[in-house]
């Protein structure tokens, strides 16, 4: 018996794994890796009166990178993210617990809810916001109508409303892995605690919690780093004014017409990202044991 | 007594709490309902001017909003398919299997997620032009794919993080080959995660505007066509069209709902 | 269970693709087809529709919001992607300098002869070799006077404080830039670097000003009262104003920026002869006509601004007076190294 385990583990793991890992590597490679060395390459050169790019090295794209006046951008595209990141975290989190702890038999519909707004296109969604928020808006009217307020409110067109659009855009990414990794919970376990004499703090903070934390990992990653990168909903409900480092990228590569300056912002990007994932590990331990 | 008490707060505070989130989600969905119905015909579209049904009647002239729909759906569908059998295969492998390179792999699948769209977009679009593929259909389906591939693995992962390696070893000692012990053992256990990656994959795919802008070429998906149209205000048209696929996704949810209380009950 | 969920969606998603298959399917084109590139919000639908019906080459049509946007989509595509485009005078001249577009074949221009001879032989394509103009404008200014008491008359008083969080503008770094240049009565192609550095720290007072910055629609925000000043095209503000009279079109002393957008037909087109002809049907006076009730920007067509009456000739908006024009300035090309300090002055505004 031990000997045919040990045989089946060794016999001929390279055709499966290569089956199996073969296709998404092939992707990865070709349609992720050598395209982002490409970008890599592209970030050291420069353009010629005519925005071609022309391939000579030059550092001049970090150097201008490096001013102070981007660097308040990253700040503010990060502070952004983070509030984001937190709201979302402090949304999804009691509500996915809620929804995949039910006993209610429609608990496949209450996740299905969560999915349903967003098979409508989302830039109509964020542009929905922004007819509810505006100065002759649904909101707006409503407190007019109620007498609540006399002059219309400005909502619209300001970092808070950048927020409210990512958080908007971005809650069904925390949504999805909480859900997953709470309804992977172990109820007996829960019971222990209690049976144990835990309180409901103690049982949440040192069994549900750590049990969970993998969902809300992988869930802020999912929402942290599109924020730093969704230039649409900055230009719909922030009306230009709150810019995120894709609305950086997304002017080299459009109006701007500096394609190696977008490039090196991209790669600043990446790094910023790496590090993030890097600090993780030293703080948290194994990226693995948390399953993202 | 006590007890009862504080469970019904505790049932109250859930029900209102999950209230409002659903509050929120559903909000902007509202306002594209009510302005589907707005008869208004001059842009922006945002004044109020009556009640009518013109629109969804309307809609059926617009020839290229449809065709722009209808190039979403094939999209959609053939990138989920490939993505999830793509990804499930390789959360698996990466799971179980050591091989050179991992490592690298598995950093590789956190960069299509972790870099702002915009820079896939570009960076897909250089190396198309490059090998000089086309610009269409197979650029956005190759890249929908290459977009959607971590997300399926993410979630067959969150699956395989609670996975009992013995039943596998246990069905192959019971004689079966590895093929079968996948479809039959491995499969099963795997099915919410990759249910929910196949779902999450779709509506990644229906909805994404930034790569399908650099790699469409002549190519228009449903949210290229909102992203042109809502520069100058979202027509009612358009609306028209996002309600019915509203509509028709919650029919969807609802029927296959009620079937499975009714298996249930039969049960 | 979520496994049937999701085999039903499937199954559902391709029962609609089917339907829009059938309903989607378009009535065959028999004379080709036109990939056409144009700005947002500037030819009308019905347009493309009339010169399907009569010619029977089907258009292809898609939009971008700014000049560098096209040329970064155009030159990013492969050649033959888009056949026809629609870019303002001096990013005409840059085409023309990369080797980008085909010369016009002066025979199949029939209608030329309508449009007006001050609007023939522009500086950018001497004897529009390689192109012919469609509409033009102005960035002037719009104030809902119901809204602002102040007297605006200049770009410079877009400035003033009392305007805090009231201003649409547009969100083109050189029309912004250009418009604070213009009300240091500077050019708005202006290279010197002390000049520039003073332009920039009046820029930079504007921040407070900007309510949001949009060049797609700006109307949108004016017209649903979100912001009360803008500073926008001509014709955007022509359309406001049918929807809320207390809009009014200010034309600023210092000179303003002034463009005319053109015809041209790129290098690599695939049907040459179906995009001459769009081109001459363009010029044509009922299609000036039914541009001008649609976008009523400034038409040089003398024919159908003759045909179109009072109703477009003494609208300010519609129909900029003349000395606006003459007074006006075009963009221009600048060198890169200028370019990039617009490009950075730009980036501290928006932040």
């Amino acid at each position: 018996m031990e000997k045919k385990h040990s045989s089946h583990q060794f016999r001929s793991n390279t055709l499966p794994a290569l089956v199996m890992v073969g296709p998404v590597a092939l992707l990865l490679v070709l349609l992720v890796a050598v395209p982002l060395v490409y970008v890599a390459v592209m970030s050291f050169c420069t353009t010629d009166e005519y925005y071609n790019v022309v391939f000579k090295f030059s550092l001049a794209n970090y150097g201008k990178l490096l001013s102070p006046d981007y660097i308040k951008i990253y700040g503010q595209s990060i502070l952004i993210a983070f509030i984001t990141t937190l709201l979302c975290i402090l949304i999804a989190y009691p509500f996915s617990y809620i929804i995949a702890r039910t006993k209610s038999k429609r608990k496949q519909l209450f996740y299905m809810l969560v999915i349903i707004p967003f098979w409508t296109n989302s830039l109509i969604r964020v542009y929905g916001w922004r007819t509810f928020l505006g100065t002759n808006g649904w909101l707006n009217n409503a407190l007019q109508a109620l007498h609540i307020t006399t002059e219309p409110l400005d909502f619209l067109y300001n970092q808070g409303t950048t927020v409210l659009g990512m958080v908007y855009c971005l809650i069904p990414f925390m949504i999805l892995p909480l859900y997953t990794a709470i309804e992977k919970l172990d109820g007996s376990l829960l019971e222990a605690s209690s049976d144990l004499g835990a309180k409901p703090v103690k049982t949440f903070f040192e069994v549900i919690l750590p049990l969970t934390a993998s969902g809300i990992f992988s869930g802020s990653i999912m929402v942290f780093i599109p924020c730093l990168g969704y230039f649409f909903v900055s230009n719909i409900l922030g009306g230009g004014n709150s810019d995120v480092i894709g609305n950086l990228i997304e002017r080299q590569f459009k109006s701007g017409n500096n394609w190696p300056l977008g490039a090196a912002l991209s790669i600043i990007l990446i790094l910023v990202t790496l590090l993030l994932v890097k600090i993780y590990k030293k703080l948290g331990g194994d990226m693995d044991s948390l399953g993202v | 007594m006590k007890r009862k008490n504080k469970k019904a707060f505790h049932g109250i505070f859930n029900v209102a709490f999950c209230g409002l989130v659903y509050l929120f989600l559903f909000l902007p969905i509202s306002v594209i309902v009510v302005n589907s119905f707005n008869a208004t015909t001059s842009k922006p579209y945002l004044s109020w001017k009556g009640f009518t049904f013109d629109w969804y009647v309307e809609l059926w002239s617009n020839t290229s909003l449809l065709s722009a729909f209808g190039n979403t759906m094939i999209i959609a569908l053939v990138s989920t398919i490939l993505a999830t059998i793509i990804g499930t295969l390789g959360a698996v492998g990466m799971y179980k299997y050591k091989f050179k390179g991992k490592g690298i792999l598995n950093s590789l699948l956190y960069i299509p997620v972790v870099i702002p769209e915009i820079v896939l977009g570009i960076s897909l679009l250089t190396i198309f032009s490059n090998v000089n593929i086309p610009r269409g259909m197979l650029t956005l389906i190759l890249s929908h794919v290459t977009f959607c591939v971590p997300f399926v693995i993410f979630n067959v992962r969150a699956r395989l993080d609670g996975y009992d390696n013995s039943i596998e070893e246990a069905s192959m000692d019971l004689g079966a080959n590895r093929i079968v012990t996948f479809f039959q053992v491995t499969l099963p256990v795997l099915a919410p995660g990759i249910g929910g990656g196949a779902l999450l994959a779709f509506t990644l795919s229906i909805d994404d505007v930034i790569i399908s802008y650099f790699v469409n070429g002549q190519t228009k998906t449903y949210p290229l066509k909102v992203m042109e149209s809502i520069k100058s205000g979202v027509s009612p048209d358009v609306n028209a069209l996002s309600t019915i696929i509203l509509i028709g996704t919650i029919v969807l949810v609802v029927l296959t709902q009620s079937n499975l209380l009714k298996k249930k009950k039969e049960e | 269970m979520k496994k049937k969920i999701i085999s039903l969606m499937m199954c559902a998603a391709l029962a609609m693709t089917a339907l829009t298959g059938c309903g989607g399917t378009e009535k065959k084109a028999d004379n080709g087809e036109i990939n056409i590139f144009v700005w947002t919000e500037y030819v009308p639908e019905s347009v493309f529709d009339k010169f399907e019906e009569e010619t029977g080459i089907k258009c292809n049509v898609s939009t971008y919001s700014s000049n560098e946007d096209m040329l970064a989509k155009v030159k990013s595509e492969a050649e033959g992607t888009y056949d026809i485009v629609l870019p303002s005078d001096y990013m005409v001249q840059s085409l023309i300098e990369q080797g980008m577009v085909e010369e016009l074949d002066k025979e199949a221009l029939t209608n030329l002869s309508n449009i007006g001879e001050s609007y023939l032989n522009p500086s950018y394509d001497p004897g529009n070799v390689y192109s012919v103009p469609y509409q033009g404008g102005v960035a002037a200014i719009a104030v809902n006077t119901a809204k602002i008491d102040k007297e605006i008359k200049s770009y410079d008083d877009l400035f003033d404080p009392s305007l805090e969080g009231q201003l649409v503008v547009l969100d083109d770094y050189r029309a912004v830039i250009g418009m604070t240049a213009r009300s240091l009565g500077y050019s708005m192609n202006e290279t010197d670097p002390d000049k520039l550095a003073e332009i920039e720290t009046k820029l930079l007072t504007l921040k407070n000003n900007v309510k949001l910055y949009d060049s797609d629609s700006p109307k949108s925000a004016l017209i649903s009262g979100d912001a009360n000043v803008g500073m926008i095209w001509s014709a955007e503000i022509a359309l406001s104003m049918e929807e809320n009279p207390d809009i009014k079109v200010v034309y600023p002393e210092e000179g303003a920026y002034v463009f005319m957008d053109n015809w041209m037909i790129l290098k690599g087109c695939k049907n040459y002869d179906a995009a001459m002809k769009f081109i001459n049907f363009m010029l044509d006076t009922e299609s000036a006509q039914l541009v001008s009730e649609e976008f009523p920007y400034l038409c040089p067509n003398t024919a159908a601004v003759e045909a179109m009456g009072s109703d477009y000739s003494e609208n300010e908006a519609k129909n900029p007076p003349a000395e606006v024009i003459s007074s006006g300035e075009y963009v221009e090309n600048l060198d890169n190294e200028t370019l990039e300090i617009y490009n950075e002055m730009w980036t501290k505004l928006k932040e």
